[in-house]
Parts: C-alpha cells; structure tokens; sequence
C-alpha cells in the first residue's frame, strides 16, 4: 500500500469555504449593527465551539499516545490539524475583549460596589487578570500542539523510534495541561455569565463535551475523506471503534449532565437552582430537553447495536446531530445569562456557517501540508491492519 | 498486527502454551509454603479480633462506637467507602482495558477480579453492622410487609446503594467464577490428586473445551462484561449520592459522583498493584507479570492521580469562587487548616503529589518502590474518605452542635477484622485457584513472537 499519498484540498471545496466565511462576515455585519449585545454573546458561542473541537480532539491525540493504541495511528494527522485551528482561535477570543460588557456582567463599572458577591469574585474576574488567562492557555495550548504535530513530521522524514517516545511524552505534558488549563477556560468563558452562580462539575462536563464532539469531527473528516478514496485500508473494525469513542463519551456526557442536575434538584438551594429555573421557563424548556436526546440520547440509542456502529452512514448521522448537540448546548448555557431571551434567527445559522467554512479551511490547508498517514509511525501497520 | 519489537513482550521466557498451563498451575500442586501458614495465621488472629469487635457492637449496639450525635458516620462508613473502592479495580481492569485494547491486562485480571469480590463483602459488612440492629436487616429489601405496611424510603440513596451492591457483588462474583472455568477444567485435567480432580471437576461445571462451549462461554462474558461496567459507575456514583444529596457545605457538590468513582478506580488500581508485585514476589511470577506490566499500571495511576489532583484544587476553587462563606468555611478553613488538617494534607500528598513519582521510569523499574508508593495510594484513600465524613459532620450548620471524633477500639477492631478476611481470602485465592487466566495468557502468547514471522505463517489470524 502507498502510505506516500498527500491530501490535495479541492479547489471547488476551498471556493465554499471562502463563501462560507463571506456568509459568516455579513451574517456578523447585520448583526452587530442590529443587536451588538446577542451578537456578541453568539460570537463567544461560535468560538467556544470551534476551541472545543480543536481541544477535544487533540485530548483524543493524546490519548492515543498514552495507552499506546494502534488501530487510530494512521487517522491522527487529523487530530493534529484540527489543533492548528487554535492560533485563529486566539486571536478571535483576543478580539473579544470589546465584547466583555455585553456579555459578563461582572465587567460593569462599579458592580463590585453593590454586588458582594461579585466583590469578593473580583480578584478573580477581573478584565486584566481575565485576558492574561486567555493569553496563558491559548499559548500553552499552540505551544504544546505544534511540538506533537513538529515530531510527527520530524518522524515522517527520518523515522525511527525516538520520536514516537517523545511524542509520547509530550502528550502526557499536555493531558497535564489542559487538565489544569481547559477547566478554568471554561469557568471564565461560560460559568462566570451566571456571575453569582457555581458548580464543581460544570467545567468538566464542558470538558467531556470538548472531547466527545472533538472525537466526532474526526470522524467525520476521516469519513468524508474515504468517500473521496483516502484512507483505503479503513474498514468495518475502525468504524467500530470510532463508534465506540462516541458511545461511550455520549454516556459519560449524560451521566455528567444528569450528576450535576439531580444533586442541584435533589437539594434543593435556591443560589443553585436558579441556574436551572431560568433554563426551564417557556422559551428555553424545548432546549433543556433537546440537548440531552441530541447529546446523549439520540448517539446512546443508535450507535448501541453492533450493526448500526459498524454502518458509514448511520455514524455519520450521528455525527451529524452532535454538531446540532453541541450548538444547542452552548447555546442553553450562554444565552439565558448573557441574553435572557432566545433569539435564534437564520442570522445566528450564517454566523455558525462563517465559522464552519473557517475551520474547514484551516484544517484541511494544514492536512493538506504534510503526507496525510504517519508513514513511520511504529504502530501504522497495526492500524491498516485492524480486524477483530 | 501487534507490533511486539515495539511493545515488549506479554510473557517472557519463551513458553510453549503446555509450560505456561503448568507454571500457573504449580503453586497449587506444590506443598503449601511457610509463609503461607504464618501469614494465613495472622489474618485469621486479625479476624478473630474483628469477629469479638462484632460480638460487642451486636451486643452491646453502637454506643459501644466512638460516635456521638454530631458525627454519627464514623470509621464504618469511612471503611465502608474505602473497601467498596478497592473492590471496583477488578471490573475497571477487565472492562476498560479491553475496551481500550489493552492486551497486558490478562496476566493481572484474574487477582483483580478476586480482590474485588473479597473487597465488597468486607463493604458490605459495614453498612450492616451500622443497622444497629443487624438481625432487622432484611427490613432494607422492599416488599409487602406486615410492618404497617412499612416500605423503604425509595428517595433515599442509602436505598439505591442496598441496591446497586448487591447487583455490583453478584454480577463481579458470576463474572470472576465464569472467567476460571476453563481454568478449572485445566487443572482438573492435569491434577494426579483424586480429590482435587473431583473438587476441581465439579466447580468446571463439565467444561470439555468444545467451540460451542468457548462460543457461549465468549457470549456470557461479553454480556456480564458490559453489565459489570455500568455498575462499576452506578455503584460509586451512589455512593457519592449518600453525601452529595444533603445540603452540607463539603457534601453536597456537584463534582462527587465521578469524582467518587474515579477515587474508586484510583484506590482499586494501587491495590491491583499492591498484590501483583506480592505475587511476582512470592511466586517468582516474574516471567508473567513482567516488569512491562507493572510500568504499564504505574502509568494508569499517574494518570488518575492526575485527574484526583484536579477534583481537589477545583474543590477548593469553587468553595472559595462561590463567595458562599459556608464552602469557603468548609473547605479551606476547616478542611485545609481546622483540627484534622492533618488528614486532609496526608490525602493530597499520598494521592496528587507521591504518585507522580512515577513519571520517572526507573521508580516505575523498582518494584520495591512501586511497592511502597501503591502503599501510600492505600492509605491516602483511607484518608480521603475520613475527610470527607469527618470534617463535614464534626462541624455543621450550628456551632452549638460542634463536636469532635475519634474511633473506639471497637471500631478500631471492626476494621483489622476486615483487614484480616481480606488478607484471608486472598491466601485462599493464591492458594487454590490459578492466580492467572490461564487461557487468556495463552491467547497473547502468540504475541511473543517478532512480527515478520507471525506474519508469514497465518496471514489473518488476528
């Protein structure tokens, strides 16, 4: 088999992706000139969720490494790609400095003086101390991740086995990393719009969701590309695996959503369920129910029989409610705060779209660089081999 | 396609599949050693002792426990918590490692398996025990009764966890005894006692070793498998529901049940480890627990440890993030720096910090220093759980009803006791049961030859 093969971005695919992000830049334009607060708060989301993707699935990487799994070797040019959204990522929640006013609240001048709650979180939330935050993970994050995808070449050029040791390693530095990183991000980004609001599981359960929707992209690059006669050698055993990942990541989201629910319901205490009393009211009941059977429910049911998680177009159904799932959830937890009430318009769709072409141009340019299959990786052949 | 010049080797030694049957099986044909005897009678001292601390605490209740109105959980459910983590390490190392594909999990699952089935029973001694009245204990299963009619309180987690561990205690049993079948059947087979042929022969159940038998054999393991893994996490994160459902600063955090059961796994995993380097030791099992697998464990615990780490700190973030001046209290006031300070800080530098030891491979080499540091994970779980229950009872809500703890002997002896039944039951199983799974290290041995040449005899095969 040739593993020499290099990806070629189709011309036709690159002219949508520009069209897409043109959609996404009117779509913004309309929108900051006609709701700048809703649209702000849509441009958090819209960045959140490329970042979880681009972190979930080099957490999924990493993971690779650490338990020294052969069957995904020759698909993890992907993951590394994905990873190299993250530069863009940061300069987009740079840029989100002048949005911190219509989004948190704890930036108002002069709240700390009324608010005492919001008083003693304010050596904390803060703005200076908030955007050196952003700037520590995001260069930890594109730090760490450059390196992996450096010595994954390195090891493509001259082989050997050195550097899949080291690649080993510096996975285990970034799990390290985005343990102590990924969490507070997502304090900073999501729980602090519900300023008085707290709870110990939420940042990992934005964490899981990282990784299970980060997990599913993957899948859905590699799924696509093979319809287009890349990764030859991906059979029914892969397919079967890569539903695995979504099975079970799909039931530790629903189990970690439905931890912090029922403890916050079961006791009852009005500072903790006013989270959830503002996301049960009229508009955003619908919400609350279809996050989880998008989330959970739906992948749960479906990927559970061996048929179905071994079938093309069934996992790529799938796949393709998680990208709903993951909007939806992002949406129930930052709009009711940042926004109060749900406006949800086809201006909100361009945004995403703008967002979806971005992403897709980044990551398929950076898979496009490099030879697409890790050709000395020592496991390569245990993985165009899979069968069990 | 394993790649074994990367990997390293399943088994060393170079077996034929015959030699492997007969080196797992020779420690139960062999004369019972020394110190086996010595250290059989020293867990049956300590569980004679635990059995006078039963007769008391029967006797006489539970005043006869150092508890009083404020702390009315002690070391019970302290042990309680402790055992019932050690004893999800069995299923977590069958479940998820063949999940993840993890092909050195075969030499150590069967002790694993074993200790969990040993570690829930000394569990559930204590939930009973804690009845005060233990002989009403049936009164806990829910059916009509002549009692009123009095039924359970279904909306209580002391409820869903009767419930969860009888499930959990007989799905890991079935799950473990299924899994030495074909092993029984081997020695049965191979045995010139009369009497171990027929012992051995009756618990194989007629096992011939046909392809229809190892098809249905395949199935059943299969489907207890992906049952035993949803009740490794139902199991703890009930626990966790028992604390996490009252409205007690330090208890009631949303963070628990997967916090719990990750404890759980943390605390089963270091005493997997804690056996298996006892095994290689005393049974010379070097050629089967190599020192790859003791690295591969050591690793796992890094990882965990790592993850357990992380609970902590956002632990003591949110208390301090919430601005509620009862978290804040609880955690860090009482916790970090109260009267059992000590205990708090044993647990973060024997679960977070010690563990992390293990980044550097020549102490994941050093089997004496594994030893040690799975020792210390023991003993910071213990810790763990006494911060939990202590802390948070000795001081609540109203400082009127502040108070303090510390064990009786009796409780001190309730606990040796099950020390001893553990330690019993795992000489039992060494000694009479094949401490390997004879069968699943045979189906990796194949493994231990290089690459290119498995590959050309059977194309296929794997």
């Amino acid at each position: 088999m040739n593993l020499d093969q290099k990806f070629i971005f189709p011309a036709k695919l690159k002219m949508a992706s520009w069209a897409l992000i043109a959609i996404g830049v009117i779509s913004f334009v309309i929108g900051f000139m006609s709701d700048a607060k809703t649209t702000w708060a849509n441009y958090l989301l819209n960045n959140f969720y490329f970042v979880s993707l681009s972190v979930g699935a080099l957490f999924f990487l990493c993971i690779q490494y650490i338990t020294n799994a052969g069957w995904s070797a020759a698909f993890k040019r992907v993951p590394q790609a994905m990873g190299t959204y993250l530069p863009f990522a940061f300069l987009f929640f740079l840029l989100l400095y002048f949005g911190l006013h219509s989004i948190y609240h704890w930036t108002h001048e002069g709240i700390a003086e009324t608010d005492k709650i919001i008083a003693w979180k304010a050596p904390y939330l803060n703005i200076p101390f908030f955007m050196a935050r952003v700037v520590v993970f995001f260069v930890i994050w594109i730090l760490l991740s450059r390196w992996m995808r450096k010595l994954s070449i390195k090891e493509d050029m001259q082989g050997g086995l050195a550097f899949f040791k080291k690649s080993g390693w510096v996975a285990r530095v970034f799990i390290f990393a985005i343990a102590l990183t990924f969490p507070f991000f997502v304090v900073d980004m999501i729980m602090s719009i519900d300023t008085h609001w707290f709870s110990t599981l939420f940042a990992l359960k934005n964490f899981v969701a990282a990784f299970l929707h980060g997990s599913s992209i993957i899948i859905l690059i590699v799924l696509l590309l093979s319809k287009t006669g890349y990764f030859p050698f991906l059979n029914k055993s892969h397919l079967h695996d890569f539903s695995r990942y979504l099975f079970m990541l799909c039931i530790v989201w629903g189990y970690f959503w439905f931890a912090q629910f029922m403890l916050i319901w079961y006791g009852n205490l009005p500072e903790e369920t006013v989270y959830y009393v503002a996301r049960w009211k009229e508009e955003w009941q619908p919400l609350f129910f279809i996050d989880l059977i998008l989330n959970w429910f739906v992948p749960f049911i479906v990927l559970m029989p061996r048929v179905t998680s071994r079938s093309f177009s069934t996992i790529i159904g799938v796949i393709i409610v998680l990208i709903v799932g993951q909007y939806v959830d992002l949406h129930l937890q930052i709009m009711p705060g940042a926004v109060h009430h749900n406006h949800f318009s086809l201006i909100n769709v361009g945004m995403f779209l703008g967002f979806v072409g971005l992403f897709t141009l980044v990551v398929l340019t950076a898979l496009s660089k490099y030879n697409l299959y890790p050709k000395n990786h020592p496991y390569i052949e245990e993985s165009t081999e899979h069968h069990f | 396609m394993y790649n074994t010049e990367v990997r390293g080797k399943l088994i060393e030694g170079d077996k034929s599949l015959g030699q492997i049957s007969k080196d797992i099986i020779h420690p139960i044909d062999q004369k019972t050693p020394k110190w086996w005897f010595i250290s059989m009678g020293i867990s049956l001292i300590m569980l004679m002792a635990g059995l006078y601390a039963k007769y008391v605490t029967v006797t006489e209740g539970i005043g006869s426990w150092g508890l009083n109105n404020s702390v009315g959980w002690g070391w019970a459910i302290i042990n309680f918590v402790w055992w019932i983590g050690i004893g999800h390490a069995g299923t977590a190392f069958s479940i998820f490692l063949l999940i993840l594909r993890q092909k050195w999990r075969t030499s150590i699952n069967r002790a694993a398996e074993a200790m969990t089935v040993v570690a829930v029973m000394c569990a559930g001694l204590f939930p009973l025990l804690h009845m005060g009245r233990v002989w009403n204990f049936f009164f806990v299963l829910p059916y009509p009764n002549t009692r009123g009619p009095l039924w359970v309180n279904f909306n209580s987690p002391l409820f869903w966890d009767f419930v969860a561990i009888s499930a959990y205690l007989l799905i890991s049993a079935s799950f473990w005894y299924f899994g030495m079948i074909p092993d029984f059947a081997t020695i049965r087979d191979t045995t010139k006692s009369k009497i171990k042929k027929a012992v051995y022969g009756f618990f194989s159940f007629g096992w011939t070793g046909s392809s229809k038998e190892w098809l249905r054999y395949e199935a059943l393991s299969f489907i207890l498998g992906g049952i035993a893994a949803v009740l490794v996490v139902s199991v703890h994160s009930i626990v966790a529901t028992d604390f996490a459902v009252s409205v007690i600063p330090g208890w009631h955090t949303t963070i628990f049940p997967p916090y719990f059961v990750v404890g759980a796994i943390f605390s089963g995993f270091a005493m997997v480890l804690t056996l298996v380097t006892l095994m290689r030791k005393l049974y010379k099992m070097n050629n089967f627990i190599t020192d790859n697998h003791v690295d591969a464990v050591a690793r796992v615990l890094i990882f965990i440890s790592l993850i357990m780490g992380t609970a902590y700190a956002t632990e003591v973030f949110i208390a301090w993030y919430s601005a509620s001046k009862y978290e804040f209290y609880m955690l860090i006031q009482n916790r970090m720096l109260g009267e059992y300070a000590f205990q708090f800080w044993a647990m973060v530098i024997c679960n977070a910090f010690i563990p992390q030891l293990f980044w550097f491979k020549k102490i994941r080499r050093n089997i004496t220093a594994v030893f040690i540091i799975s020792l210390f994970i023991n003993v910071g779980m213990w810790f763990e759980r006494f911060n939990i229950v202590i802390t948070t009872l000795a001081k609540d809500y109203l400082p009127a009803n502040w108070a303090s703890y510390s064990p009786s002997y009796i409780e001190i002896l309730l606990f040796i006791g099950t020390l001893g039944l553990f330690g019993a039951g795992v000489l039992m199983f060494f000694r009479y049961i094949p401490m390997i799974a004879i069968h699943e290290v045979k189906s990796v041995a194949k493994f231990d030859k290089p690459t290119a040449e498995r590959k050309k005899r059977h194309h296929h095969e794997e």
